[in-house]
């Protein structure tokens, strides 16, 4: 299948900057999907969509759009539509006629475009706001506006610069939930770009990770967090376990122990990832004996976290962090036992 | 984003001069006896500074006769507004308004241009680049028109054209900096947002831009207005006395003796055009900021 968006060796180096914003970025996105940009600030994830959409020109490299080479193709002529974090709706003018913009700058008559420009406002949920002006408006209903205004211009790719990011987490909800439906009954490509681990997670099929103008990883949700390809990428996630050791023979050998890895892995040096939320922690019993996937240590550290508790648990000198079911809670000093669940245990080079 | 206050329930007996760190201990929004007399006095003394000179003015604009020391006319008439007009003071002041319409009409888009280029950092070595265009500013008024008249007669360059041309060199700077505070706060992603909405960059421009920066734009062609409106040394020297301005025609009438009335009317008639064309633009400026808001 042609992907939607290819992105090859895409870099860019701004003119005041000695480092590159991009470098060689590598990105298929299939038809349909919804694929996150996921990185800390100033990572690049930004400028990749300004490539996209042709806000700017890329250094090297070039801009693939269902196998169409867009590179040099002016913005206006893209068919790529953009959300901004910002609405950005145009001030003089109505609610209607941001709608509309897109059908009057294609040429339609005034009437023609706001016929249009109501559909869309219907699917998010605002005709009856058609006739108000800009500044009556609230900032999820902004955001709602500026989403069907880019809808109206019928892109076949719709680029998303974490546009929910400034709204509180209730309206971030409803515009996921927008999204959702808009993905139903339209779907488009999409590519959004956020700094939240959980909007990506909650949104995306799939995500692309970058850091420092790399892709790091671009993978399905739950690879991307228990099968991370480095470090940066399990860091990136949220993930806080890194074990430092050796694997060979399919097992990494720590001083936790020696823990098998479900997917190939290179011998050598490496630091075993695993997912906090993945590790069960049960009370440790003197009277029963470890298992072969089990492991002993000592509550360290408790931690409140949202409705869980978070724990750290000493292993000769290792900090391992879990996250303890709802409701429980172990005391600092009690002994416990945990199992490293094989599916979310990976390793990553050191 | 609203705030909701309604979880917030107040006390029912708030203790009495409870004051936390900073509370200035009464409501900002209210204004203090003092401060407020001293505004309103202020206000006041600043309007009849400005007015006061007008007075004696619209008093002899329409006196026949007005002797030390009536307070007042002694005679009133229109014998100062006949031989204003006898003067060619109407068509001055149609040549006038002419001239600065013109000068507005150019000066402001070039120092929008100019303005847009050196915001956005498209023009090469910035700092010369202004440095060059706020020199009019800078140099004699006298010793730069009479330079540049200069070359306007050896290159042929017709009076008239060549006195536009001046006057509009000399509002550029006015414009360039008038639009380059505008462009400083304008957010080029409105521009970028239209682009991928399918719109070409004529329409961004006609579309977004133009009437995002309105204001603006109506306050650079005010200043750009006045240059041509009120100037006089450049239309003498450069215009080679091909075009008569109010400021040449009143200038002529104060040199000579007993015509104090037709003076004062010739300067109320200078006055006016600024006077509607200020008043248009805090009526307008009024207007977009409550669209803004």
């Amino acid at each position: 299948m042609t992907s939607a968006i290819a992105l090859s060796s895409i870099s860019k180096t701004f003119a005041a900057d000695a480092v590159p914003a991009l470098n060689g970025v590598n990105l298929d996105v299939l038809p349909g999907t919804c694929t996150a940009i996921l990185g800390p600030s100033g990572s690049g994830k930004s400028t990749i969509l300004r490539i996209i959409a042709g806000l700017e020109d890329p250094s090297g490299g070039g801009v693939f759009v269902n196998g169409v080479d867009m590179t040099s193709v002016l913005p206006e002529n893209r068919r790529i539509g953009m959300v901004f974090q910002r609405p950005l709706l145009f001030p003089h003018l109505s609610v209607i006629d941001n709608v509309a913009f897109a059908d009057r700058a294609a040429g339609l008559s005034k009437a023609e475009a706001r016929r249009n420009a109501l559909r869309f406002l219907d699917m998010v949920q605002l005709e009856e706001f058609a006739s108000r002006p800009i500044r009556s408006l609230s900032g999820g209903q902004e955001q709602r506006v500026a989403v069907a205004r880019v809808l109206a211009a019928r892109p076949a790719i719709l680029l998303l610069d974490e546009p929910f990011s400034a709204l509180d987490a209730a309206l971030r909800d409803d515009m996921h939930q927008l999204l959702a439906d808009i993905r139903a009954s339209l779907s488009p490509t999409v590519l959004l770009v956020t700094h939240d681990r959980d909007e990506a997670a909650a949104v995306a099929d799939r995500i692309a990770v970058v850091e420092g103008g790399q892709l790091l990883q671009h993978d399905t949700v739950d690879r991307i967090y228990h099968r991370p390809s480095c470090r940066a990428v399990a860091r990136l996630m949220g993930g806080r376990n890194f074990v430092d050791g050796v694997a060979h023979d399919g097992a990494h050998h720590s001083a936790v122990g020696r823990v098998t890895v479900d997917e190939n892995i290179p011998e050598g040096p490496g630091a075993l990832v695993v997912r906090q939320e993945a590790i069960a922690v049960a009370t440790a019993s003197p009277s029963r004996s470890l298992a072969a996937d089990e492991f002993a240590g000592v509550v360290s550290a408790v931690q409140r976290n949202g409705a869980r508790r978070s724990i750290v648990i000493g292993v000769d000198e290792i900090d391992i962090h879990a996250e303890l079911p709802p409701g429980v809670n172990l005391p600092v000093g009690a002994p416990v036992v945990f199992t490293l669940p094989r599916e979310s245990v990976s390793v990553v080079a050191r | 984003m609203s705030i909701s206050t309604r979880g917030i329930v107040p006390s029912p007996n708030p203790p009495e001069n409870l004051r936390l760190p900073g509370d200035p201990g009464r409501p900002l929004t209210l204004s203090r006896g003092v401060g407020r007399t001293a505004r309103i006095s202020g206000t006041l003394i600043a309007a009849l500074w400005f007015t006061v000179p007008l007075l004696p003015l619209a008093f002899w604009s329409f006196a026949d006769r007005w002797s030390f020391p009536s307070p007042v006319p002694t005679s009133w008439g229109l014998s100062g507004t006949m031989s204003a007009l006898q003067q060619g003071g109407l068509s001055a002041f149609l040549h006038s308004l002419a001239l600065g319409l013109a000068v507005a009409i150019i000066a402001t888009p070039l120092g929008a241009v100019a303005a847009r280029a050196l915001s956005n950092g498209w023009a090469p070595f910035p700092r010369i680049l202004t440095a060059l265009l706020f020199a009019p500013v800078v140099l004699p008024p006298f010793a730069a028109a009479f330079g540049v008249n200069v070359l306007l007669l050896r290159a042929y360059v017709p009076p008239l054209v060549g006195l536009v041309l001046v006057l509009v060199v000399i509002a550029i700077p006015y414009t360039t900096f008038s639009m380059r505070v505008a462009y400083a706060a304008h957010d080029t992603r409105y521009e970028e947002e239209a682009r991928t909405l399918g719109a070409s960059k004529w329409q961004v421009l006609w579309t977004i831009q133009v009437p995002l920066l309105t204001p603006a734009l109506a306050r650079s062609a005010f200043l750009a207005f006045l240059v041509g409106w009120s100037d006089y040394l450049v239309t003498v020297i450069v215009g080679g006395g091909q075009v008569i301005t109010l400021p040449l025609v009143t200038a002529s009438a104060a040199a000579g003796t007993g015509n104090d009335a037709a003076v004062a009317i010739l300067s109320l008639a200078a006055i006016i055009p600024p006077i509607v064309l200020l008043a248009l633009l805090a009526r307008s400026g009024r207007q977009h900021r409550g669209d803004r808001s």
